[in-house]
C-alpha cells in the first residue's frame, strides 16, 4: 500500500492561502486558451491530424536513444504521431482535446484526456517524457513553468525530458504576414466574453481583414516540404525583440491582466490562422457554432473556415531560463532546430550516500 | 484503458490527499492479446503498485493474480499472469472513482477523461 505523504504545516495561514490562490490560477484554464487553443483543436482535429504525419528527426532520435522497455509519457500528444515511434518502448499519451485523443485511440494507442499543466499521474512512473509543440499554447509564464515541473515530476530520478516549442526567431521569414500579433486593445475583446471576431472594432479594422493576411494552404505546403523534418511550425513571425521575459508577479491577477503585462514587454503573443476547408468543416460540425459565435470566420475565396490559434512563441534562452527554475532537474542538451527551441532535461538522480 | 495506465493515474482534485489508486467500476471489458515480453514485465514490477493492480484486475474480472508480488525471482507462470493483468485487460466503458472524494472519471471507448471541472482545481 502506498505511503500517504503528509506535508508538515510550517507556513502561516496567509502564506498558505496565497500559495493556494496562485496555484489555483495556475491550474485553471484561462479564457484565451479555451477559445483559441482547446476549441480550435477540437474543431480542426481530423484535418490537423492529416497534416501531422512527418516524424521530426530530432524527436525520433531522442526516442530511439531510450533504453528498451522504457515507459514514455507524451503530454500533449495531439494525434499521437510519436506514440509507438520506438517500438521497444511503452507509450502513454495524453491531450486536452477529446477529438485528437479519439484519433489516437482509434490507432490502438494507450491514451487519456488530461491537462498537461496538471497531469493526473503519480510521480516517477515514467522513464522519459516528451512535450512536443505544446508549451507555446500556454498563455502565462507560470503555466508554462508548471507544465515543465509536471514533466519532471512524472519521470523517475535520472529520467529524461524533451521539450520543443516554436521560436520567436523563425527561419522562414517570408511567412511573417500570416500571424496576427495580439495587441492590448484587442486582448479585452478577444479574450473576454462575447463575440471577438464580430466586435465592431475588429470588423472595421483592415488589419483583421483577410485580404491583408495572405495565406498558403498549410497541409499542401507541409507535404511539399518533404518528409525530412517537418516541425510543428508552418509560418514565421516578425523580427523578435531582444527583451527578457521576466518571471512576473502573477499571483492573484486575472489571465487578461497577465496577458496585457506580457504584451507590454515584447511581442511574442500571436494568433496563427488555421484554414479548415469547407468540406472538412461540415464534417466536423463544430464550425457552424464557431462561426455563429464569432470564434471563426469564413474565407469564401479559399473556401475555408478560418480559426485562430493562440501562441506564445519563445525567444532565445527563454525555455532554458524557465527550465532552470525547476529545482530538481538539469539541462543536458539545448538546440534550435527548424524554427523550434528545444531542450533536454534530466531529473536529479537519488542520492547514493 | 489498461491496468498499466490505471496504475499511474491519480485524482488531482484540490485538497484530496489519497489520490490513488482509483477504484474501477467496469461496465465493459475486452481482452486483447499482447506479445509476452518478460524483460519489460520485470522492468514494470518495480513501478507497479501491486495492490492497486490486484484490485483493478479483480474489478475487471481477473482474479488469478497473487495477493503479493513475488520476491526477486519471478518465474514464468507468475509473469504470464502479471502480463495478462497489466496489458491484456481493456476497460472500454466504466468509471474510475476517487476513493476519497467519490468523484467519477468516465472511461468511454477505452479512453479515460481525467479533466477536472473549474471548481475542482
Amino acid at each position: 500500500m502506498r505511503d500517504v505523504k503528509v506535508k508538515a504545516n510550517s507556513k502561516s495561514t496567509e502564506e498558505e492561502e496565497n500559495e493556494m490562490s496562485s496555484s489555483l490560477s495556475v491550474k485553471s484554464t484561462p479564457e484565451i486558451e479555451k477559445k483559441y487553443v482547446h476549441r480550435v483543436y477540437d474543431a480542426i482535429a481530423p484535418h490537423f491530424s492529416s497534416t501531422r504525419f512527418a516524424k521530426w528527426p530530432k524527436v525520433a532520435a531522442f526516442l530511439e536513444s531510450l533504453p528498451s522497455g522504457s515507459v514514455v509519457l507524451d503530454a500533449g500528444c495531439g494525434n499521437g504521431k510519436y506514440l509507438g515511434l520506438n517500438p521497444s518502448c511503452f507509450f502513454i499519451g495524453c491531450d486536452i482535446s477529446n477529438p485528437l485523443i479519439k484519433i489516437c485511440s482509434d490507432k490502438g494507442q494507450e491514451v487519456l484526456v488530461a491537462d498537461a499543466v496538471n497531469l493526473p499521474y503519480r510521480e516517477e512512473f515514467g522513464d522519459a517524457a516528451i512535450s512536443i509543440a505544446v508549451l507555446h499554447h500556454l498563455s502565462t509564464e507560470n503555466r508554462r513553468k508548471s507544465a515543465i515541473e509536471e514533466l519532471v515530476r512524472v519521470v523517475k530520478p535520472g529520467g529524461f525530458v524533451l521539450i520543443t516549442v516554436w521560436a520567436a526567431e523563425q527561419e522562414d521569414k517570408s511567412l511573417l504576414t500570416k500571424w496576427t500579433p495580439l495587441s492590448p486593445k484587442y486582448v479585452e475583446e478577444w479574450v473576454g466574453p462575447g463575440s471577438p471576431m464580430n466586435s465592431p472594432r475588429v470588423r472595421n479594422n483592415p488589419f483583421f481583414g483577410l485580404e491583408s493576411i495572405p495565406e498558403t494552404d498549410v497541409s499542401a505546403k507541409d507535404q511539399k516540404a518533404g518528409l525530412e523534418s517537418i516541425p510543428e511550425t508552418e509560418e514565421s513571425t516578425r523580427e523578435p525583440k531582444a527583451t527578457q521575459d521576466s518571471l512576473g508577479e502573477q499571483k492573484d491577477k486575472s489571465s487578461v491582466e497577465v496577458l496585457l503585462e506580457a504584451l507590454k514587454m515584447n511581442q511574442q503573443e500571436y494568433f496563427v490562422p488555421w484554414h479548415l476547408p469547407y468540406h472538412r468543416a461540415e464534417v466536423s460540425g463544430a464550425s457552424a457554432s464557431a462561426l455563429a459565435s464569432g470564434l471563426a470566420k469564413k474565407d469564401d475565396r479559399k473556401g475555408t473556415v478560418v480559426y485562430n490559434r493562440y501562441y506564445h512563441v519563445f525567444s532565445e534562452g527563454e525555455l532554458e531560463r524557465l527550465a532552470s527554475g525547476v529545482g530538481n532537474a538539469i539541462i543536458v542538451d539545448r538546440f534550435y532546430d527548424k524554427s523550434n527551441w528545444c531542450i533536454v532535461l534530466q531529473k536529479e538522480a537519488l542520492n547514493q550516500d | 484503458m489498461r491496468l498499466i495506465m490505471h496504475n499511474m493515474l491519480t485524482c488531482n482534485i484540490k485538497g484530496v490527499i489519497n489520490k490513488s489508486p482509483l477504484r474501477i467500476e467496469a461496465e465493459k471489458v475486452i481482452k486483447k492479446e499482447v506479445d509476452f515480453n518478460p524483460d519489460f514485465l520485470r522492468h514494470m514490477l518495480a513501478k507497479i503498485e501491486w495492490k492497486a493492480l490486484v484490485d483493478g484486475a479483480r474489478s475487471m474480472g481477473y482474479t488469478e493474480l497473487p495477493v503479493h508480488a513475488p520476491g526477486i525471482e519471478s518465474d514464468e507462470p507468475f509473469l504470464r499472469k502479471f502480463h495478462h493483468a497489466l496489458l491484456e485487460l481493456n476497460l472500454e466503458e466504466g468509471s474510475l472513482v476517487c476513493q476519497e472524494s467519490g468523484r467519477k472519471f468516465p472511461v468511454n471507448k477505452g479512453v479515460p477523461n481525467m479533466l477536472l471541472h473549474e471548481k475542482e482545481v
